[in-house]
């Protein structure tokens, strides 16, 4: 384990709540997440969207673009030069579990980022905005023809 | 008074009681004015307190600090630049600005005015809207000469540029009934980056040129409650730095400058209960009212506080403006060429939150997004509003008297422009929730402290609070509801910021 992941791993064990299920629960810390409804996180994502976007095309924004967020180790992207220290030596992997553990408070487990959120501190709600992103952030690259 | 801390003699003394066990987010709402007979030692003494570093705050500290004025800037989260930081970065200037003459384009300050009275809401600070007008040329030199990058390039595209276009028309200017109340021109300037990254880009060129001026930021601090002398002067601030409490002196004055409350959702509820319904706060972390509450808890008087911004943004793409949209009685009742916040402040303030955006197969949305759903489909107006449960005959009446017109080039009831004006037929027709709490319906606070064209806050009592001055959101100021243009609000944060820095530091205002 490196430096960088044992820093992690240690800042997430000081969080209350869902951290606390991961340290007890290791081996499925998804146990720690309710199911999500996608639908309901739309807008609860939407409010991310003052500096995020999970359409490629889009591109980077105040914040980084979260097109195929998940599976990529965080802090990395090409073309955003706005990252924090931390977040730039930061050798972990985005999994929907780590990201639902980090925006209970940002601020709490990465006091360096610069993320200007406050979080989302409901569990469900969380979910939800995770659910969405995950299918949000798994479109393809270009716009897609409109569906509804 | 010593300038060395008795912190444990402060919090002993009354802090704890007055505050309660409230925790950090929603101390704002219990905070009240301190005695500085109170204050046993001031932990930090400078000339010029600035709360908050977004444009205003910024605005402040270059002006105080090019006064000759000592500037301590405190900033409650650790990256400087408040919501400014996150917006579009767009001023809205004109009259002739440097870069509306480079690019031939005509304005006068007369249109300018015009067209912010005649669109905006009703009883506006005129006298602040007259000076912005009158001063904005000059204002827009003096961000250029702060380092704000601009480009030399204009778009007629609706909407912030997404390419690096520097002037656009950023607001309601060419819908009716506006385009006939003032001479249009386009007012929205924008720092010439691509993408929607202006605001990072002037709220790093502020920052950078405060830095060179030798004004000190401090992070990660919060203020709690402004210290008040005997005779109701602003002395200074209880900050509070990673859970200790400090006191800081300010021997020339204080600017409040800590941004509007969109994020302080029970303040929200109790002040603006229209914006709380609206789906998505849009700001920085740090927009809690904290400066609001501070100044009304030493008389401050407060303006306007449940107007905002409310956004319901239909376009881009361009195509869906030539759709209609209606109410739940079946009738439109805005232009939908209109501005995002002007048909966003319809459907919030005065549509009770409900409205649909209807479509037919070439104003319908071509591709995915998340913003609005399709809520009915169908081969007839008459299915989509059975679908929608709209009152039976109202939606089929409204498109056949629209299309009557349409199919001539004209609306006799909103004056769309023909650009995008046809009659709706074609089927799918599709109804596209607009409702504040269904749609991606963005928004944030415009209430706040009253200010006077300098900056001083006043008191109920029509007084000014000696000592204490605020600017943007913290401030009522130049927006209001409905919100007209883009570059408004931080045009306002940055001209009334440069206002107050200056008042603050003793150095005389046009007013």
């Amino acid at each position: 384990m490196t430096a960088a992941c044992r820093l992690i791993l240690s800042c997430l064990l000081l969080l209350p709540g869902a951290t606390v299920v991961i340290a007890q629960e290791p081996e499925s810390p998804s146990s720690a997440m309710p199911a999500g409804d996608p639908a309901r996180g739309r807008l609860l994502f939407a409010a991310c969207r003052t500096c995020h976007y999970a359409e490629k095309y889009i591109g980077h924004n105040n914040g980084p673009n979260l097109h195929r967020i998940f599976g990529k180790v965080a802090g990395k992207q090409a073309g955003f030069d706005y990252y924090s220290e931390q977040f730039k030596q930061a050798e972990f992997v985005w999994t929907p579990e780590f990201m639902y553990a980090w925006l209970e408070n940002p601020q709490k487990m990465f006091p360096e980022s610069l993320m200007m959120s406050l979080g989302v501190p409901d569990p469900q709600q969380r979910a939800d905005l995770i659910a969405f992103l995950q299918q949000a952030s798994v479109r393809s690259a270009d716009p897609e023809p409109e569906t509804q | 008074m010593s300038e060395k801390s008795d912190i444990q003699g402060l919090s002993r003394r009354g802090l704890l009681a007055g505050l309660g066990a409230t925790a950090a987010t929603t101390l704002a709402a219990g905070a009240a004015a301190m005695p500085s007979a109170e204050v046993k030692s001031w932990d930090i003494t400078t000339d010029v307190l600035i709360a908050g570093s977004g444009a205003a705050g910024i605005s402040a500290a270059l002006e105080a600090s090019a006064a000759g004025a000592k500037v301590l800037v405190i900033e409650s989260l650790l990256k400087p630049g408040g919501s400014s930081a996150l917006s579009g970065g767009v001023i809205y200037a004109g009259g002739g600005t440097s870069l509306q003459r480079s690019l031939n384009i005509k304005d006068s300050p007369e249109a300018m005015y015009n067209f912010i009275v005649s669109a905006g809401g009703v009883h506006q600070q005129e006298d602040k809207i007259q000076l912005y007008c009158e001063q904005s040329v000059d204002h827009f030199d003096w961000l250029f000469d702060q380092g704000v990058p601009y480009l030399q390039k204009f778009t007629k595209a609706k909407g912030l540029p997404m390419g690096d276009e520097s002037l656009y028309f950023s607001g309601n200017e060419l819908a009716w009934p506006a385009r006939e109340q003032a001479t249009p021109a386009p007012r929205g300037h924008v720092p010439g980056v691509p993408g929607m990254n202006g605001g990072r880009a002037l709220m790093e060129a502020l920052l950078r040129t405060a830095e060179a001026q030798g004004v000190r930021m401090q992070v990660l601090t919060s203020g709690e409650r402004l210290i008040v002398e005997s005779d109701g002067r602003v002395a200074g601030m209880l900050v509070n730095v990673n859970g200790v409490r400090k006191s800081i002196r300010a021997r020339r004055g204080i600017v409040l400058a800590c941004g509007g409350f969109i994020h302080n959702r029970e303040m929200l509820q109790r002040y603006a209960p229209k914006l709380y319904d609206c789906s998505v706060p849009w700001a920085s972390a740090g927009d809690l009212g904290a400066g609001i509450n501070m100044g009304i808890a030493v008389g401050a008087e407060a303006l306007r506080m449940h107007e905002g911004f409310a956004i319901a943004p239909i376009y881009p793409p361009e195509n869906v403006i030539s759709g209609i949209v209606v109410n739940a009685s079946g009738q439109r009742f805005v232009s939908e060429e209109s501005y995002h916040a002007v048909m966003g402040n319809s459907i919030a303030y005065h549509q009770g939150g409900k409205a649909w955006l209807i479509t037919d197969n070439r104003s319908s949305y071509q591709f995915k997004q998340d913003n609005f759903l399709a809520v009915a489909k169908g081969n007839s107006i008459g299915d989509v509003a059975n679908q929608l449960g709209l009152p039976k005959g109202a939606l089929q009446n409204t498109v056949a008297y629209y299309n009557r017109y349409a199919q001539n080039g004209t609306d006799p009831m909103f004056q769309k422009s023909r650009d995008f004006l046809r009659p709706l037929q074609g089927p799918p027709y599709k109804a596209w929730d607009l409702s504040v709490d269904q749609a991606f319906f963005a928004s944030h606070t415009f209430g706040g402290l009253h200010t006077r064209t300098s900056g001083q806050v006043v008191n109920s009592f029509g007084e000014n609070i000696p000592g204490l001055f605020a600017a943007g959101r913290n401030t009522a100021g130049l927006p209001v509801a409905p919100y007209i243009a883009s570059g408004i609000s931080v045009g306002d944060c940055t001209f009334f910021g440069r206002q107050a820095g200056k008042s603050v530091a003793g150095k005389g205002v046009s007013a």
